[in-house]
């Protein structure tokens, strides 16, 4: 089977015409949102309260929303006709994830412009956002085919968006218990990390290392949710 | 191997017990088969057709490999239609048949799917708007857009309205024009008889062939079971119709008979038949194989007994050996000679 551009757009469309119609899911915007209009009433905002905003929104729409829509598929059973489809994984993922790709950072430039953060360099930025929504959007796939239906999904990325969101609050704790150092390599801290190296005027050459963690974190974790893809496509 | 179905003896055993023995079963173009089976036979089928349980013993071949040699050369040779399959319901049914027209590629017009399902002043609606019988002719409008020689349909008109039922017909009739297969696997007995121009039944004691007038027997192959049943009963076999079908049975098969309306209905299996019998002309027929007049409108299968029930000094009832326990009237008069006839005094 060949790579089909058409059959990744109808799925894309399809994706997109049917989470417009889906409140549940789409309400789920508007909490990062929410904080972002809190926050822009603060005066001085660090690049960390920045941050805690850009990561929310990664974990409530990169990866909430992508497991809702899988986990949907799952609970009407319309996966499995899907699977037995000629669509190949990279096809069904790939519309999937371009519709959250496409909602992710819709929601990140809004809550941008609504606290000010203008990075001193956007590409670079840029760059560092598209590589961990990689991460995201896999996790949040993940969580769909590990989950069985919608309510299910909700409960089970609570603790993700807990992690994800706010564990750049927890590093306050790290000399106090050195056991969370595990934190400061998570995507989400690197990814505040490079944005304050950025902010004192960093180039490429400097935050490689961390765009390199967030990557690792990417692949990593698209490797095993194709494992475990091929597991369920062949159970039995 | 010929055929765009061939069931080679395949056989499921789960522990102790037997789902259904070997059986060799071939669809090949142009054929509308019925399987009557339990739900648990054909959800156990299904699954094997789709790789999700394997078989105890045999195989299952479709473009000649099966699904463990080359899934994707299998999958691509068969429609597999689920009963209660997912749909999109958030959709509009235009929109429904343009996504699964390109995810299979199909060069058919959705006006022309539209046409074919009946669906043309519903289709800017969304599909959870739609009665259950539309949502299943919105399947079948998906299915027609899978492209592949054979077609699987599980319980496909099951509850649905009469004109669904029609569309079904007419696109089973439709792909057999086109030189297709369709396999029907059901558990309504009625329905299968009336689609499919083969019937055939699977139980524990293996797959079978249900007499109708209509379509020939090519396809079904040497269950040495079968020959034995097909031949030497004729004579005595017990004419019904369904429809515009005569369906055969042999005596053995019947639970009892009711007289309804100056017709008589047959129960077999817990399916209702008509004859054109009176139930006199039945009784003279089925009385040396055991059956008995035990009512003015009843003749039941002795064999099929469990329980005679006094409830008062003038009112018995006889309680049947079968899943439902029916039970029958048992006229006073009749009761002095069930006993005689039982030795008993």
């Amino acid at each position: 089977m060949t790579f089909s551009m058409k059959r990744m757009y109808a799925i894309f469309l399809k994706d997109l015409k049917d989470l417009s119609k889906n409140m549940f899911i789409t309400s789920s915007m508007l909490m990062p949102l929410l904080i972002a209009v809190l926050y822009s009433r603060m005066d001085e905002l660090s690049i960390d309260m920045i941050y805690l905003v850009i990561n929310l929104s990664f974990s409530t729409i990169g990866v909430f929303v992508q497991s809702a829509i899988i986990a949907e598929e799952k609970e009407k059973n319309t996966l499995r006709g899907l699977m037995l489809s000629p669509a190949t994984i990279l096809e069904i993922f790939g519309g999937k994830s371009l519709v959250t790709f496409l909602l992710t950072l819709l929601t990140i430039i809004l809550s941008a412009r609504l606290i000010d953060y203008e990075p001193s360099s956007i590409s670079l930025i840029a760059i560092a956002l598209i590589i961990s929504s990689v991460f995201y959007i896999g996790l949040g796939t993940l969580m769909g085919l590990l989950t069985k239906s919608v309510v299910e999904a909700s409960v089970i990325t609570l603790p993700i968006i807990f992690l994800f969101g706010f564990s750049t609050l927890l590093q306050t704790l790290i000399n106090t218990y050195p056991i969370l150092s595990f934190i400061e390599y998570l995507p989400n801290v690197q990814l505040a990390e490079l944005a304050k190296e950025v902010q004192l005027g960093a180039g490429i050459e400097d935050i490689w290392g961390y765009l390199a963690i967030i990557l690792v974190w990417g692949i990593g974790i698209w490797l095993l949710t194709t494992w475990f893809y091929k597991k369920k496509e062949t159970a039995g | 191997m010929a055929g765009l179905l061939v069931i080679h003896s395949l056989e499921k055993r789960t522990k102790d017990s037997i789902i259904f023995p070997i059986f060799n079963l071939t669809i090949e173009k142009g054929d509308i088969t019925a399987v009557y089976s339990t739900l648990n036979i054909r959800k156990v089928l299904l699954e094997i057709i789709s790789g999700k349980t394997l078989a105890s013993k045999g195989e299952i071949r479709i473009n000649g490999v099966t699904i463990m040699e080359n899934r994707n050369l299998f999958l691509s040779g068969v429609v597999l239609a689920f009963y209660e399959d997912g749909i999109y319901d958030r959709l509009k049914v235009r929109d429904y048949f343009s996504f699964y027209r390109a995810i299979y590629d199909s060069n058919q017009t959705i006006d022309q799917l539209l046409r074919i399902t009946q669906l043309q002043d519903k289709q800017n609606q969304k599909i959870k708007t739609l009665t259950y019988s539309e949502k299943q002719r919105v399947r079948f409008g998906k299915q027609l857009l899978q492209h592949a020689e054979l077609y699987i349909f599980e319980e496909p008109d099951l509850n649905v309205d009469v004109e669904t039922r029609q569309v079904f017909i007419s696109i089973t009739r439709r792909l057999q024009h086109e030189g297709k297969g369709v396999l029907i696997l059901t558990g309504n007995l009625e329905s299968a008889l009336t689609i499919a121009d083969q019937v055939l039944r699977i139980d524990e004691s293996g797959l079978q062939q249900i007499p109708t007038e209509k379509g020939e027997s090519d396809s079904i192959l040497d269950d040495p079971m079968l020959e034995a049943e097909v031949q030497p009963f004729q004579l005595n076999k017990i004419p019904t119709k369904v429809n515009d079908k005569i369906v055969l049975f042999d005596p053995p098969e019947i639970d009892y008979i009711e007289s309804n309306d100056g017709q008589s209905h047959i129960y077999s299996n817990g399916n209702l038949f008509t004859s054109a019998s009176t139930l006199n002309e039945l009784e003279s027929r089925l009385e040396h194989f055991g059956f008995f007049r035990c009512h003015r409108s009843y003749i039941v299968n002795l064999q099929k007994v469990r329980e005679v029930i006094t409830w008062t000094r003038n009112s018995y009832s006889l309680i049947l050996n079968n899943k439902e326990k029916t039970s029958i009237p048992l006229s006073k008069s009749k009761m002095a000679q069930l006993k005689d006839m039982l030795g008993m005094k």
